[in-house]
């Protein structure tokens, strides 16, 4: 792998360097959170320190909340002939790295999902280091350092960023960056033990004492009990866990038609496996009619399910469950409950 | 004009602005009326055919009076598809905000004493649905431009409309908001129907809950939950009642058993 | 940790969805219907010429999801059998708002296509065996699809034992077909309605389908294996029947019905603790269901 050295001052000429392939996405503040949000000019572009994780994850890039999926008309189907814009997404943490991994896994394995494909084929993945808030539980599950997935990553190591190569992509990037002047190789002697200081302080900095050690075999332990029924009168069902989770792929889709033409598009959207009637049938048999049947669900998706199937848990440790559920359900609680742990 | 499908607007008690949300459609609204022959449509039209046969029946309001009632009945006979448009027509709306308490009739008298009525014998306010078979809905108060035309569009085709069946929540966080009741602001928006596409959510207000209660609503947790906020108990119930229609009356005994 | 231990498992080898990537769904043709009871109708599709046939394979217990431009889609199970090319088969019971769309339809008309998707039965592990079939209701659409597979390659299997139950003879799916069958000596045909026999009573009994378990003479429990369709009550009872029988645990195949949409274990809808039923199933052995809770 190539590492590179870039100075922060060069910020802005980064971005002149990105949007020379695509459009540039990236964190930008929204309400007290963040958002990833087109970036049109070098004068809006930052390294976002502060953003420790946007209010939606990555995946909105990558399968958008609603698009439409196929265009009919009465004699049959097509996919509609769209150009996908080239995204070059910048200031994805490793937790977010790691859930496009997942992704990944996830759309092309068995059978391929073309909206999916056709996307990601288009994205740039340009990661940030970061450092934990007192949600970030990603040194729990194994996402607080990426090994790949990334295009470009910038290492924050205060007078400078430390750039690793992960694609040839990333190289093509880098090259038009070095023409400009903005990377260089000219590497500090101690950038050793500069990085190792960065990765201890970074492992020093995790607050979430969550603990999943076990979780796996425990979700197996626990289906009978107690706690799912407390926790399903307390839910609200409102869906945004999924919404927020990095790793939620569920979807629905829905025909649309046009007045007065021959024509409409089949919509596809983001599902929630929260909601009432994802699991009901024709003939109106619903397999999941209990909240906390679905919470069950979904915590076994999350813990459990995708081990059996791709070798790691799906939660990559971002905190969002934590930060926006309402009624504190989040893998941290079911965690303790399933430790019975305040209970 | 023969192979159109005919289309019948009809209003009860509300505002009216269920009606004139179809005429907010400017965009689309030659498009609308070039796709049904219309009928009726008294917010609009000066030429109504009231004794028309119709293949879809738009029923707006809810209904205060014996009179409507007999009405409905007649519109429910001439009608294919009777669709209940919008939150009156559905759940209520605010008329039905003290539905179920027994308190009508006091109220009633308190408010308008021995007059006489010249527009039917009044009765406690009830949706459409107590009376007629509701063959399709539109909710809304009023029904969004987005969600109306959709329906419009499926029912003109010949095929019934249909919503996720989702809170506010989804639309809410697909717009990328932060959740409201995290920084202790009243929403409404888990227990209520979605489809809206989350304007007061998105705009820092929360949610009154005003295109009616979704199916499972989790009144009971979000009645602690706000309470855990700082809020009294008789003002979150007092909202949830707002637009809570017929649909919160069997749940408010529960409620006030938590509340104890 | 438990590893996924699916034995009965995806179907890798034949009849992959030809579609499944860009889930566009392919044109059919709607050729015949016939009202098979009072809420189930029968359709055959052949494909439109856009469309050739040779990319339509499937197996018996595959399903496939219908699409009307403008009312969506949902999946059916094939009823038709791949040896009898050409003509893809299906019976609908008219349960929503989609289904009474399906039964607008005219001859002629078109309808979409994607699939087929799911496992299906592994006829090959069936080969050379003693198969046992048992249907309730409905689930007699699937397993026609092996019933007629089987009868086409008859020399290729044992003894064919087929029990069918259904809730009164009205309810019977391709009455006129079975009481053919009750006249070969290719096939040990019982049939019986919880009901009202009256009229039937010399084809038709009376009681529930456990009850013609009796009936089926002497039984190779090590060389047969079992195929079970209908509804989700009826499992418990049957698998009890085919266990006091001596079958093995996966020697029982088992269709299940979930909420299936994309049929390619993404949209989710499906899914049962970490199982997708339209990949991973419809079609699981019993030892699959004891080894994931919430499955039947």
């Amino acid at each position: 792998m190539r590492v590179l050295k870039f100075e922060k001052k060069n910020t802005n000429k980064l971005f002149d360097v990105l949007s020379k392939f695509g459009e540039v996405w990236a964190p930008v503040p929204k309400g007290e959170s963040y958002s990833y949000q087109r970036i049109e000019s070098s004068k809006d572009f930052a390294f976002t320190d502060g953003c420790t994780r946007t209010v939606l994850p990555e995946k909105k890039l990558l399968i958008p909340q609603k698009f439409s999926t196929l265009n009919f008309n009465s004699k049959g189907y097509e996919k509609p002939d769209e150009e996908i814009p080239a995204k070059i997404v910048f200031g994805i943490h490793n937790c977010g790295i790691s859930a496009i991994n997942i992704l990944d896994e996830f759309y092309t394995t068995d059978y391929i999902d073309a909206d999916y494909k056709q996307r990601r084929n288009k994205m740039i993945i340009i990661g940030t280091s970061c450092m934990p808030d007192e949600h970030c539980f990603c040194d729990k599950t194994n996402t607080n350092i990426v090994e790949k997935g990334y295009d470009i990553f910038f290492t924050d190591l205060n007078d400078y960023y430390l750039v690793w190569i992960g694609t040839s992509k990333g190289y093509d990037i880098v090259r038009v960056g070095q023409n400009m002047g903005i990377f260089n190789e000219d590497i500090p002697k101690d950038v050793s033990e500069r990085f190792s200081k960065f990765r201890k302080e970074k492992s020093e900095a995790f607050m979430n004492d969550v603990d999943l050690e076990g979780v796996t075999d425990l979700m197996e332990l626990s289906h009978d009990a107690d706690f799912w029924k407390e926790l399903g009168d307390k839910c609200l069902a409102c869906g945004q866990c999924t919404m927020v989770c990095p790793t939620c792929t569920c979807y629905n889709i829905i025909e649309e038609n046009t007045l007065n033409k021959d024509a409409g598009t089949r919509e596809r959207y983001w599902d929630s496996c929260m909601f009432k009637d994802f699991s009901l049938t024709a003939g109106d048999h619903n397999f999941r009619a209990a909240k906390s049947e679905r919470l069950k669900l979904w915590y076994t998706h999350k813990l459990k399910a995708f081990i059996g199937h791709f070798g790691v848990p799906s939660c990559v440790g971002c905190g969002r469950c934590i930060v926006t559920c309402p009624v504190d359900i989040n893998i941290k609680t079911v965690a303790e409950r399933l430790k019975k742990k305040g209970a | 004009m023969n192979n159109k499908p005919t289309l019948g607007i009809y209003g009860f008690t509300g505002c009216a602005g269920c009606q004139l949300a179809i005429l907010d459609c400017e965009e689309q609204l030659v498009d609308l009326f070039e796709a049904a022959d219309i009928k009726v449509f008294y917010e609009a039209m000066s030429n109504n055919d009231d004794e028309a046969e119709v293949d879809i029946a738009l029923v707006e309001g809810s209904i205060n009076t014996e009179t409507q009632k007999e009405e409905l009945l007649e519109i429910r006979k001439k009608a294919k598809i009777l669709v209940a448009f919008g939150s009156c027509a559905n759940y209520g709306c605010i008329q039905t905000m003290a539905y179920g308490d027994g308190k009508w009739e006091e109220r009633f008298k308190k408010v308008y004493g021995d007059m006489k009525f010249t527009v039917g014998k009044a009765i406690e306010p009830q949706p459409i649905g107590k009376f007629v078979k509701v063959d399709a809905t539109i909710p809304g108060c009023p029904p969004s431009t987005q969600q109306m035309l959709m329906a419009f569009t499926k029912l003109l085709n010949g095929y019934m409309p249909v919503y996720p069946n989702a809170p506010v929540c989804l639309e809410c966080k697909l717009n990328e908001n932060e959740c409201l009741l995290n920084k202790g602001i009243m929403c409404l928006g888990p227990l209520t129907k979605g489809g809206c596409t989350a304007p007061c959510p998105t705009h820092n207000t929360g949610c009154v809950g005003c295109w009616g209660i979704i199916d499972e609503a989790n009144h009971t947790s979000e009645l602690k939950l706000l309470i855990e906020k700082g809020y009294k108990k008789e003002d979150i119930i007092r909202k949830f009642r707002i637009f809570g229609g017929n649909n919160i009356a069997e749940k408010i005994d529960e409620l006030l058993e938590v509340v104890k | 940790m438990k590893e996924h231990d699916c034995r009965h498992g995806r179907n890798t080898d034949s009849g992959k969805p030809h579609n499944h990537e860009t889930q566009v769904p392919v044109m059919m043709r709607i050729i015949s219907k016939k009202d098979l009871t009072p809420d189930v109708r029968f359709f055959q599709t052949v494909p439109t010429k856009e469309y050739r046939y040779e990319n339509l394979d499937y197996r018996p217990g595959q399903f496939m999801s219908l699409s009307i431009p403008g009312a969506g889609d949902a999946p059916f199970s094939v009823t038709s059998s791949p040896t009898r090319k050409g003509i893809i088969e299906f019976a609908i019971r008219k349960v929503g708002r989609f289904t009474e769309k399906i039964f607008t339809l005219k001859d002629g008309d078109l309808i979409g296509l994607k699939g087929p998707f799911g496992n299906g039965f592994d006829v090959e592990k069936f080969k050379g065996r003693d198969v046992i079939i048992v249907a309730g209701g409905l689930g007699a659409a699937p397993l026609r699809s092996l019933l007629l597979y089987i009868l086409d390659n008859r020399e290729e299997f044992g003894r064919l034992i087929y029990l069918y139950g259904a809730r009164n003879v009205e309810d019977m799916l391709y009455k006129e077909d079975f009481f053919e069958l009750l006249k070969s000596d290719q096939i040990e045909l019982q049939l019986i309605v919880d009901e009202n026999n009256e009229g039937y009573e010399d084809r038709i009994k009376k009681g529930r389908v456990t009850e013609l378990f009796s009936g089926i003479g002497k039984f190779d429990p090590e060389n047969t294996v079992a195929a079970v369709c209908g509804p989700p009550v009826m499992y418990k009872f049957v698998v009890q029947e085919l266990l006091k029988l001596d079958m093995y645990k996966n020697d029982i195949y088992l269709s299940l019905e979930r909420r299936m949409k994309c049929g390619v274990g993404k949209c989710g809808h499906c899914i049962i603790d970490y199982v997708y039923t339209c990949i991973d199933g419809p079609v699981f052995t019993y030892w699959d269901v004891l080894n994931m809770i919430d499955l039947i």
